[in-house]
């Protein structure tokens, strides 16, 4: 043990909010399976057609969608992701237009790696967003003692930047993302 | 033989490796060792260093080469005399160390000359003044002494002993650490170390642990893991360790981190149970924290993992009996109860793994934890202090119970449950918290696990139990809404059904088949649509069990007829709604039908051998349902479920045996070409009553060939056939084909069939292929009189003929497919049949694919290897666009291979692939970008290949992004997008970072605009992709 963690026995939370989509589909998915569309564009394309018969309906980015890109983040302290511990819930993330906004609740109100854990997501989005969307990054409100200050460094681009341009810390932000692209799978 | 001569020559020469002549003189018995050493006397005993050193390595060298039998019991006592003298001599140890391990092997060496030779090489050696590798050779000679006179060194007692560590103190070299560690092992097994085991201690422990780390590309390839386990193999040799090591170890655990914690966590497994209870009892408690702390705290799973075995081996060790567990399981086991108080806690994880460790390490242990257990937590969970805290204390019970489970039904385990009885004082309150947890959400899937791992465990569960359980388990896979959920459950169901199938049949199916709703819902009912879905996917898993299977082909063609008379009337009202009812409906039948397919298909896939008996109740009642529906108009005729209707169809004709498919195949004659459907069809009284090749037959019916066309798809190579003249047969075929088909869907079911035909029956149609073909060829496809859909059926009948043979490696393929190639380079045909031409090359890369055709071994290798020269030679002499047809013939028919294949010649290839890239349209280009994708993939150790595609890198990477990328003006599909994304992923894993450091920022600004693409699994793909490019050239 080379230090003294934060919160050395933090909860850990079943995953009850499920893979599963909520998503309603559109046009001929709501009524046909996927295997159905599949074979019917493998009979319709046949061979030497191939002209790109897709339909371009566009999925729009969505709050499931940013909380996929999230979930499987690990904890700087344990080998748990932020989906286990309930740092990032599905319902605490909202999407509207180009405008995307996060709340994180921390597991114990002093905990001082809120901001860390804060920079890991606001990393993880910037590399993973199109530039278009403008990200917020906020601690849950009442959740944790310093919330003003960890809100304005963590929203802050110049303080962000700072950040990222320590070694160290970008390496450990890098180990924390190492997961992420598990997106809720084990 | 002058043996002076040829001595002298070789010395002189430095030619130190004796000649043929010489070894084979010794070995035919013309030339006596004793001779060669006459011979070499006077370099022997040479004054000069370098002149001895000659004379002794030929020596040696001489021994090492010739028969061993040739050496005789006086030539080798006399040869250790002489090697025993030369060991003080510095320079000239290597060779007589050389000299005395071969003869240390001889037969003819025995007892007391081993101990002469270990004396004389203890004495005289001192270890500290030679190299590595002359040390290496004393432990080699050591090793030898030891394997072939094991007891000759054990009767020197303790001037062995004290002698041997002596020698091998202070040794560094990680490969001779590697032999010693091994003989060490020998030694402490088998000697009598107990009052030298001071010396021994040090010659082992002072190496623990291990931190060596191999120098990049170590030519030795040592690793410390190696190290590691030879040295925990001789730490765990001797119980005499147990007073000096475990202190050590103890001292050890508040130090170590990392690798060498989990080192030390492993080591002590390994040795305790070597050490003994007894002196393991001592310091118990004290091993016990050190362990703790690795399980509580550590955040390395790798490292908790060495700690619980270290646990295990701790228990198993002091509990080894029936005997009730006093002192340190008891205090572990209030620990955890303890640390269980939160369960909701990391902590509460740990405790119960530890728990569980317990329970598998020793019996009487564990049947006393779950004593103390189980009645805790069924406190905690029936009145717990916050509502949340049930889901983990249900989880813990779970995982004990799974413990039990894997100890119970282990193979190699001596524990039953019935001799134990660990669990039966706890099964009502076990069935109490696992039926409750079935009931109430969040609960759900440790209840699951808790149940799967009961009922696998022997006579634990009474047959009322179970079907408690399982009217649970029913509950919520017709009411829960998470589908993950109800995977488990079926997962669940799937585990009891293997041992109560009974019940299965009894309660779930029924069940299940009365919530399948009677007609589809419609079109804005997604919750009843999902809700039949998951029933469907439940029916799936579950019903592949033979006894569940009939249950199932009744129900389901019940349910399927049922579909097709209820939308009888609405049909013919032409109202929008009324289609989308029908359309619902189609939905509807199409998810029964692919049930019914999926349960088959894992069927076949297990070979389970009822599935043949339901053939004749199966097939012609689906032949009926679209039989029927064509008079009338009703559902089945729908194409989406004749195509689906016919891969059923196909797959089970292939599971029948050679008579009962000839039956068929008459009766499918009878029924398509005669007009007589009696014996295909279920209901006969709905029957048509005439061929759907004879002309005036509507459209429709002409889909029937769809049906057929898996018949003979499905059909044996030596099946007998209703008809005498194969040649007429096909030639009725290609003309229906070319000529009367309606449209693209009954075209490409007809040449399906036509390739299956060629390809099965190609003895009975070889003589006249040829003609055929030439048949095709000059009346449909060369006639530029015919309009151009009339001869592009023609090509492609010409292409799926020569698909069917180069699928058998008939020579009659290749000069067919020269002609095809030939075309390519005609500018005075239609430049639209050339375009199609050249990507008619994919019908011969689809290859055998999921298909029932004969293919022989390699065809595709021969395939290949004849048209892509070809290929390249016309890429090399047309010029502007002309070269684009050869472009798309290549990527049209790289499919045909693997990217094995494609590196072998990667030079000529790779150029081809990376042109390709840019090809407009999606299909040749994703081609192109998978043939890549799986040539870099595939590791290789080729240096060429390497250097292939690290030149090419940067290009590669260019192309793949416009690819990836969707910009207007570009023909793009969401699957080249997508591939190319995950083979741009690949390259940070390939391609060394100095090849491609100035494109990381360029590919991360690319990609961004991937970010943005419309549709979400291609985004998926960019975001990872872009992750991976992020964290290149990034020191680790």
């Amino acid at each position: 043990m080379s230090r003294q963690l934060d919160n050395d026995n933090p909860t850990i939370f079943a995953p009850t909010a499920s893979t599963s989509t909520k998503r309603i589909q559109k046009g001929k998915a709501s009524l046909w399976s996927e295997e159905a569309l599949l074979e019917e564009d493998y009979a319709v394309s046949g061979y030497g057609s191939g002209s790109g018969s897709e339909e371009d309906e566009r999925e729009d980015i969505d709050a499931e969608e940013v909380y996929d890109l999230l979930r499987s983040i690990t904890d700087p302290e344990h080998p748990v992701s932020l989906e286990a511990l309930r740092v990032v819930n599905p319902d605490d993330i909202h999407v509207a237009g180009n405008r995307v906004l996060v709340y994180l609740t921390p597991t114990i109100p002093h905990c001082s790696m809120s901001t860390l854990i804060g920079l890991s997501l606001r990393v993880r989005l910037l590399r993973a967003l199109p530039t278009r969307y403008r990200v917020d990054i906020r601690i849950k409100s009442g959740t944790h003692q310093s919330e003003h200050a960890v809100n304005k460094q963590l929203n802050d681009k110049e303080r962000v930047q700072a950040a990222l341009e320590n070694k160290h810390l970008l390496g450990v932000v890098e180990g924390c993302l190492q997961t992420a692209d598990k997106r809720g799978k084990a | 033989m002058d043996v002076a001569r040829i001595v002298r020559t070789q010395i002189s020469t430095a030619e130190l490796n004796p000649p043929q002549e010489l070894v084979d003189g010794v070995n035919n018995g013309q030339v006596g060792l004793l001779e060669i050493v006459k011979a070499l006397g006077e370099y022997l005993t040479s004054t000069e260093d370098e002149v001895r050193l000659k004379g002794l390595t030929f020596l040696s060298n001489t021994l090492k080469i010739v028969n061993p039998t040739k050496i005789n019991r006086q030539a080798t006592q006399t040869l250790i005399k002489f090697y025993l003298s030369k060991l003080d001599d510095f320079d000239s140890l290597p060779p007589a160390l050389g000299g005395l391990t071969v003869l240390s092997k001889l037969s003819t060496f025995d007892d007391d000359a081993a101990i002469e030779v270990y004396k004389g090489v203890v004495e005289n050696v001192n270890m500290k003044a030679y190299i590595q590798a002359t040390r290496h050779m004393v432990y080699v000679l050591f090793d030898s002494l030891l394997a072939t006179h094991r007891s000759a060194l054990k009767s020197m007692g303790t001037s062995f002993l004290n002698s041997y560590t002596k020698m091998v103190d202070g040794e560094k070299d990680p490969r001779n650490l590697m032999l010693l560690f091994s003989i060490d092992r020998v030694i402490l097994l088998e000697f009598d170390v107990k009052d030298h085991i001071e010396d021994f201690f040090d010659i082992t422990f002072c190496y623990f642990p291990i931190t060596f780390r191999p120098p990049p590309n170590d030519p030795y390839g040592i690793t410390a893991d190696d190290l590691k386990l030879a040295l925990r193999a001789c730490m765990a040799s001797s119980p005499y360790f147990a007073r000096m090591a475990i202190p050590l170890f103890l001292e050890k655990f508040a130090t170590l981190t990392g690798p060498s914690m989990k080192d030390l966590q492993l080591s002590i497994a390994a040795c305790l149970p070597v050490y003994g209870a007894e002196a393991v009892r001592e310091r118990a408690g004290e091993l016990w924290e050190g362990i703790k702390t690795e399980i509580l705290y550590s955040s390395d799973t790798s490292i908790e993992a060495a700690a619980l075995s270290a646990l295990e081996s701790l228990i198993r060790t002091l509990y080894p009996t029936d005997q009730s567990p006093a002192g340190l399981a008891q205090d572990i086991i209030k620990e955890c109860l303890e640390i269980l108080n939160e369960p909701d806690k990391t902590q509460a994880v740990a405790a119960t793994k530890i728990l569980a460790d317990i329970f598998r390490s020793s019996p009487s242990a564990g049947k006393f934890a779950l004593s103390q257990a189980f009645p805790q937590l069924f406190r905690q969970f029936n009145s717990p202090s916050v509502p949340s805290h049930r889901a983990p204390i249900l989880s813990t019970i779970s995982s004990l119970l799974l413990a039990a489970q894997s100890v119970y039904t282990s193979p190699d385990s001596q524990r039953t449950s019935r001799q134990e009885q660990s669990l039966e004082p706890y099964l009502q309150g076990i069935l109490d918290v696992l039926r409750e947890g079935l009931r109430t959400d969040g609960l759900k899937l440790p209840a699951l696990q808790g149940c799967t791992a009961c009922v696998q465990i022997p006579g634990l569960w009474a047959k009322e139990d179970v079907e408690d359980v399982v009217r649970g388990l029913d509950d919520i896979l017709i009411n829960d809404e998470d589908p993950e959920i109800r995977l488990e459950v079926v997962k669940a169901l799937t585990t009891f059904s293997s041992t109560h199938p009974t019940i299965i049949e009894s309660l779930t199916l029924p069940l299940l088949f009365h919530n399948l709703p009677e007609s589809a819902p419609t079109s804005e009912d997604h919750i009843s649509r999902d809700k039949y879905r998951s029933i469907l996917s439940s029916l799936q898993e579950l019903c592949v069990q033979t006894a569940l299977f009939q249950t199932l082909v009744i129900r389901m063609t019940t349910k399927l007829d049922l579909l097709s008379s209820t939308k009888d009337s609405d049909v013919n009202m032409g109202k929008t709604s009324n289609f989308d009812d029908r359309e619902c409906s189609i939905a509807y039948s199409w998810d029964l039908l692919h049930t019914l397919q999926g349960v088959i298909n894992t069927k076949i896939k297990e070979k389970h051998g009822d599935l043949i008996r339901y053939f004749d109740q199966l097939v012609p009642r689906l032949i009926s349902l679209v039989v029927a529906d064509i008079a009338k108009g009703g559902i089945y005729r729908d194409r989406r479920l004749i195509g689906l209707i016919a891969k059923i169809i196909e797959n089970l004709v292939w599971e029948l045996s050679a008579e009962h498919q000839s039956k068929w195949i008459q009766a499918m004659y009878a029924a398509y070409e005669q007009g007589h459907w009696d014996k295909v069809v279920h209901d006969k009284s709905k029957s048509l009553c005439a061929s759907p090749f004879r002309t005036g037959a509507t459209s429709h019916e002409q889909d029937l060939v769809a049906l057929y066309s898996a018949s003979i798809q499905g059909m044996k190579a030596d099946v007998s056939l209703p008809f005498s003249s194969m040649t007429e047969y096909l030639s009725s075929k290609m003309h229906w084909t070319i000529n009367v088909a309606q449209d693209q869907w009954q075209t490409q079911w007809a040449l399906d069939m036509i390739c299956a035909f060629v390809n099965k029956r190609e003895p009975d149609l070889r003589d006249s292929l040829e003609t055929t073909l030439e048949n095709v060829w000059s009346k449909e496809v060369q006639d530029t009189a015919k309009e151009l859909k009339h001869m592009q059926r023609g090509l492609s009948v010409y292409l799926y003929i020569i698909k069917a043979l180069a699928l058998l490696r008939q020579p009659l393929a290749y000069s067919a497919s020269e002609r095809v190639i030939d075309i390519l380079s005609l500018s005075n045909l239609d430049p639209d049949f050339v375009a199609y031409a050249a990507s008619g090359f994919s019908i011969l890369a689809q290859g055998k694919g999921k298909s029932h055709l004969t293919a022989k071994l390699l065809f595709a290798q021969k395939l290949w290897n004849f048209v892509l020269p070809r290929l390249i030679e016309g890429d090399k002499d047309a010029s502007g666009t002309g070269r684009l047809v050869y472009l798309v013939a290549f990527a049209s028919l790289l499919p045909l291979v693997p990217a094995s294949l494609c590196l072998a010649d990667l030079n000529t290839i790779l150029p081809l692939i990376l042109r390709s890239l840019s090809l407009p349209d999606p299909q040749q280009r994703s081609n192109a970008i998978i043939a890549l994708t799986s040539i870099l993939e595939t590791a290789t150790d080729s240096k060429e290949v390497d250097k292939a595609i690290h030149s090419h890198a940067e290009t590669m990477v260019d192309s793949l992004l416009t690819s990836a990328i969707k910009q207007d003006g570009i023909p793009t599909s969401a699957k080249v997008r997508s591939i190319s994304l995950s083979c741009l992923a690949i390259f940070p894993d390939v391609i060394r970072f100095e090849n491609l450091h100035k494109h990381k920022a360029i590919v991360i600004k690319q990609l961004g605009k991937a970010l943005d693409d419309p549709l979400r699994n291609v985004r998926k793909e960019a975001v990872e992709c872009r992750a991976k490019w992020y964290r290149y050239g990034n020191a680790v």
